[in-house]
């Protein structure tokens, strides 16, 4: 049965290629069909890059220390978001507050790489490749978090997808994974009459290279180029209420509810946000990290509320290389530190809480003395999200070397 | 067949090419040649023009021949030995490129000066051009802030009910202005462009602003047609100064990669940019790169590279960039309230507060990492080089008191005394003497020699030039002359030109080029001519590589694996269609250059095999020609072609083969 739908479905997207006319609701049955009976549960990671200060995002505003440390560029008692009588959001993670409430938003706080490095680089490294401290790693875990599915699982070119011009560590690797900066963009030839036959050219061309880095990314790109033609994710346009800010990470993340909502069968997916590197006047309530965390929060929500109902399916976890200094530096900012906080949001999510062993801030507390301890290592939150929610049990090949058995999850996510 | 000419031009190429250079390959040590396969002669040439330099134009590979690939690389890697002139006429239009940074700021006013000279504390300039800018941005100033006033005003009266602030005359007073706004413009355009500049320089500052934001877009570019590129400036100018100095150092950027004779040197500047990268969106920056990648970097790129690291130390543009100018020593003089004459004379009241806000009570300012750690993370040693956090610590206490003055005026680097962490600093198990200034210039030598550097270094220039994972003996050799020859990089890059490991059979066309390199190739292929390098510079952006604009000090990856996703994939196909089809702003192509003189390749595969020769010097694949060649034949897309007149079949096999796998290596 299932053979025959995708028979069916690869010959239809070859004749796309060279007409128009196959109505729009006959490829999203077909779609629809080829993923039927397969879990469509997806998962959604965002990197914030640069080191975001988690100490300014999920306010100890219980902590003494945390305002002893930082003289100028605290978030007051009087204006954080209270979470739980200890923690606060910042004011401009309003947008998270509704989440939060309906639980559908967790928060790991003191999370990190048990790795010691403050290379921005680096970090990122470890964080997209799953082994801390191991530079040889050459995929990235989440790319590997697709490998021991079940077999009959989908194998739609929009499977894996990151946005942005350039496909990220994270997701490089043996399973085919799709870069795409700007859905109008993706195709070749745009309105020339010739468009047709000259991306067949190009497909024969690269499919017949003997380069494998070409011939790989060629095969995957004309596969999903066609798949997003007949799908056109043009139509499906945000739902009321979801209004995403201007800029890249809101356009990313708009782009990415279309593909979902297209139902191109998008099983892992990535984006990011740069900006957060505030070694000089970083700001409070106001200023630099305050107009991030707006962009950054508003956009997620206005993702959540795009998705509607298939947010039920739908995991997303945050994370950034490394925290910053519990203390301010001499330029009202803050410099590269260790631990930080991830946001983890979803329709299984058992949100309203935050979740991990707080370290304290005390100088007898902080790591080398300067920086907020790691006590829950980043991949017990990212191999709990593979686990539960992808179903994938082989968590000792998504991060080898690693103890991560079930027993010891955070129980973020609610059992399935 | 088309197959024997082709291969006729490359036998002649192959015997011109016996006479000479055959040297080249031969590594001084014997038994290192025998472990690796090498290229033949044609491949050498070809593999020479693609690594060191920004692509091959068409008829390149004969000059390399006639000369001798020796002697073409001896030329290169001595710039000052080749004849520049076409470039520099190309250049010459772009004042901004050859002010110093004072003249810049002062002809492009930031936001601050403007301000300055509004409130009256600096003068109007005399000039009546460049006081035309300044009258304009204050102009524009008042009206956002009259704008500001407006809607606080209307929220007043919204809650209170009255009407709006402004009477009846007021408002006919500003569509009448609107209107005739509307009407100056469409007269400007029907000028000429000389009687349009002219015109709009007589126009009052009030009218002109209203006239510019008539000019959006593309009513913009149409006023600027057939503008001169001076001409063109001035416009820019009036609108937004800033934007004018940003763009015109795109435009050198993109006509030195282009056309530069010297492109080794292009080549090695980029190289050393990126490595001491500098995004331009951050502040001061805006203005400070033309000075930096022209006075720092360019005529160091082939120098030693201690000369490099201190010049980039005290570049301001670096300083403003890693947050150094603003490291102030905790137990300073300025810290402990003795002295504030080192922010005041570096401009930085806002950030007296900053300081203020630091732990120790009443005290002002303290240290600032970033540079400490990148200097050794990204600028020297490499992130496994040996250093700890401690390290950063004190690398970032030597280096407190190595500020600017005034930057906003566009002055350069200072040391103050009274922002220098007192005492001494140990530094990779170096004691430093406490010795002001020469403390930053001792570490920066201890930095500059460390054998870490050297490996550091010579790994990042044989990932550039030779392959993404180069072999290890070769990296050694070539710190070995880094070390050896004290941080010399001409003798660095001669170590790895004489390695067998360069001409390795294994390393041709091994490379996937960025997309900066792609789009250079492309034009540098096609011989396009470029007016206006802008549109290319917003290409270079989608492609994921904007000029100037990578954020982190990383700087870019020069890895396939970056560079390689089917975004980037589609975005060069895409681009090369566009580049050959004439969609491209901006720049001409005449393919009657690319086709020969008479232009008139009668069928399809004859422009096939004619422009395989000029754009990919014939070198091409038996699989990407028969595919193109099948498709040629194909009923529909052949008989589509045969229809129409040559120039539509040139657009799409020159697009097809710039869009080729072969194409995207180098």
């Amino acid at each position: 049965m299932s053979i025959t739908r995708r028979v069916f479905l690869r010959n239809g997207a070859m004749a796309i290629v060279g007409t128009t006319a196959i109505p729009g609701f006959l490829t999203r049955a077909a779609f629809g069909a080829e993923l039927a009976g397969d879990k469509k549960k997806r998962l959604v990671v965002i990197f914030q890059r640069g080191a975001a200060d988690g100490l300014n995002i999920v306010v100890p505003h219980g902590e003494p220390a945390y305002y002893s440390m930082r003289p100028s560029i605290n978030i007051p008692r009087s204006a954080v978001i209270d979470l739980d009588g200890f923690f606060g959001l910042h004011p401009s993670l309003s947008a998270f507050q509704p989440l939060w409430r309906q639980r559908h938003l967790a928060i790991v706080h003191a999370a990190g790489s048990p790795d010691s490095t403050r290379s921005h680089f680096d970090a990122q490294d470890f964080m997209e490749s799953g082994t801390p401290g191991l530079k040889t790693t050459q995929d990235g875990w989440l790319n590997r978090a697709l490998h021991a599915l079940p077999q009959a699982s989908n194998r739609s070119a929009f499977r894996a997808i990151a946005l942005g011009p350039s496909l990220p560590r994270i997701l490089s690797g043996s399973e085919p994974a799709v870069a795409l900066n700007n859905i109008n963009d993706f195709g070749v030839g745009g309105r020339n009459p010739n468009a047709a036959p000259i991306a067949n050219t190009f497909e024969a061309m690269y499919s017949q290279s003997v380069d494998s880095v070409l011939h790989g990314t060629g095969k995957e790109t004309f596969e999903a180029v066609k798949m997003l033609k007949s799908a056109d994710p043009s139509k499906y346009i945000p739902a009321a209420g979801a209004n995403y800010p201007r800029g890249r990470f809101g356009d990313s993340l708009k782009q990415l509810a279309q593909l979902i909502k297209a139902n191109l069968g998008v099983q892992v997916a990535f984006a990011d946000i740069g900006g957060w590197d505030h070694h000089v006047n970083e700001g409070g309530t106001q200023g630099q990290i305050a107009n991030i965390l707006r962009e950054f929060s508003q956009s997620v929500a206005a993702f959540w509320t795009d998705l509607d109902d298939l947010a039920e399916d739908t995991v997303v976890v945050t994370m950034s290389e490394f925290g910053r200094t519990a203390r301010e530096n001499g330029n009202r900012g803050t410099d590269h530190g260790h631990a930080n906080v991830m946001f983890v949001i979803g329709g299984p999510v058992k949100g309203g809480k935050v979740y991990g062993r707080w370290p304290g801030l005390d100088q007898s507390q902080l790591y080398e003395g300067r920086d907020l301890a790691v006590t829950t290592d980043f991949r017990r939150v990212l191999g709990e999200s593979v686990y539960r929610h992808l179903d994938n049990r082989s968590l000792d090949q998504v991060f080898p070397g690693f103890d991560n058995q079930p027993e010891k999850f955070l129980n973020i996510l609610g059992l399935s | 067949m088309q197959f024997s000419s082709r291969k006729n031009a490359l036998i002649l190429v192959m015997c011109l090419l016996g006479l000479f250079s055959a040297n080249l390959a031969l590594g001084k040590k014997k038994e290192q040649r025998n472990f690796v396969t090498q290229m033949d002669q044609p491949e050498m040439a070809l593999h020479a023009l693609n690594r060191l330099t920004f692509g091959v134009r068409p008829g390149d590979l004969e000059r390399i021949t006639t000369m001798g690939l020796d002697k073409w690389i001896d030329q290169q890697l001595h710039p000052e030995r080749i004849n520049d002139s076409a470039l520099e006429a190309r250049l010459s239009p772009f004042r901004t490129l050859r002010m110093d940074t004072r003249q810049i700021v002062e002809n492009f006013p930031p936001p601050q000066l403007i301000k300055a000279v509004a409130n009256g504390k600096q003068p109007l300039p005399s000039d009546p051009l460049k006081r035309a800018v300044y009258q304009d941005q204050i102009e524009r100033m008042q009206e956002k802030q009259d704008r500001k006033q407006l809607t606080s005003d209307s929220d007043v009266t919204t809650s209170t009910g009255k009407a709006s602030t402004f009477s009846d005359e007021e408002r006919i007073d500003r569509r009448d202005k609107r209107v005739s706004a509307d009407l100056a413009a469409q007269e400007l355009l029907d000028m000429d462009p000389d009687q349009r500049l002219k015109a709009i320089l007589k126009l009052s500052a009030e009218d002109r602003r209203a006239l510019s934001n008539e000019l959006k877009h593309e009513k913009r570019d149409e006023c600027m047609e057939g503008m001169t590129p001076e001409q063109r400036e001035t416009v820019m100018a009036l609108n937004n100064p800033q934007q004018v100095v940003a763009n015109e150092l795109i435009q050198g950027k993109i006509l030195r990669a282009t056309y530069s004779e010297r492109q080794l040197q292009e080549v090695m500047t980029d190289v050393w940019f990126n490595h001491f990268n500098i995004f331009i969106g951050k502040g001061e920056d805006r203005y400070l790169l033309t000075s930096y990648e022209r006075d720092v970097i360019r005529p160091r790129a082939l120098g030693k590279f201690e000369d490099l690291l201190r010049t980039t130390a005290q570049s301001p543009a670096m300083l403003f960039y890693l947050d150094n100018a603003l490291s102030v020593g905790p137990n300073s003089d300025f810290a402990n309230g003795i002295s504030n004459r080192a922010y005041k004379k570096a401009g930085k009241k806002r950030n007296r507060n900053a300081g203020r806000g630091n732990q120790a009570k009443g005290k002002r300012g303290g240290l600032n990492e970033n540079y400490g750690r990148e200097l050794m993370e990204l600028h020297t040693l490499g992130v496994n080089g040996g250093y700890t956090q401690k390290d950063v610590t004190e690398v970032a206490r030597v280096f407190t008191g190595w500020t600017l003055k005034k930057p906003k005026q566009g002055e350069g680097f200072t040391f103050e005394n009274s922002m220098h962490e007192p005492g001494e600093k140990w530094v990779l198990g170096h004691r430093i003497k406490p010795n002001g200034e020469k403390e930053g210039l001792e570490v920066l030598h201890i930095l500059a020699r460390h054998p870490s550097t050297a490996k550091f270094v010579s790994s990042k220039l044989a990932i550039r030039f030779v392959s993404d994972n180069p072999p290890q003996a070769l990296v050694d050799r070539m710190a070995e002359t880094f070390r050896k020859k004290d941080g010399d990089i001409r003798e660095v890059l001669k170590t790895m030109l004489h390695s067998p490991e360069f001409w390795s059979a294994d390393e041709y066309r091994s490379k996937v080029k960025t997309p900066f390199e792609f789009v250079i190739s492309a034009l540098r292929a096609t011989g396009a001519d470029i007016g206006d390098a802008v549109p290319l510079a917003r290409q270079l952006q989608s492609l994921g590589m904007p000029l100037y604009g990578m954020q982190p000090p990383t700087g870019y990856s020069m890895k396939a694996d970056a560079w390689m996703s089917s975004a980037a994939l589609l975005g060069r196909m895409n681009f090369a269609l566009a580049l050959t089809s004439g969609k491209l702003k901006g720049l001409k192509l005449d393919p009657g250059y690319l086709l020969g003189t008479n232009g008139t390749a009668s069928d399809p595969q004859q422009t096939l095999a004619v422009l395989e020769n000029n754009l990919l010097a014939a070198d091409i694949s038996r699989q990407t020609h028969d595919t193109i060649a099948t498709q040629l034949q194909d009923a529909k897309l052949g008989g589509r072609l045969g229809d129409q007149t040559r120039l539509p079949s040139f657009s799409v096999i020159a697009g097809l083969l710039l869009g080729s796998p072969e194409f995207q290596k180098r």
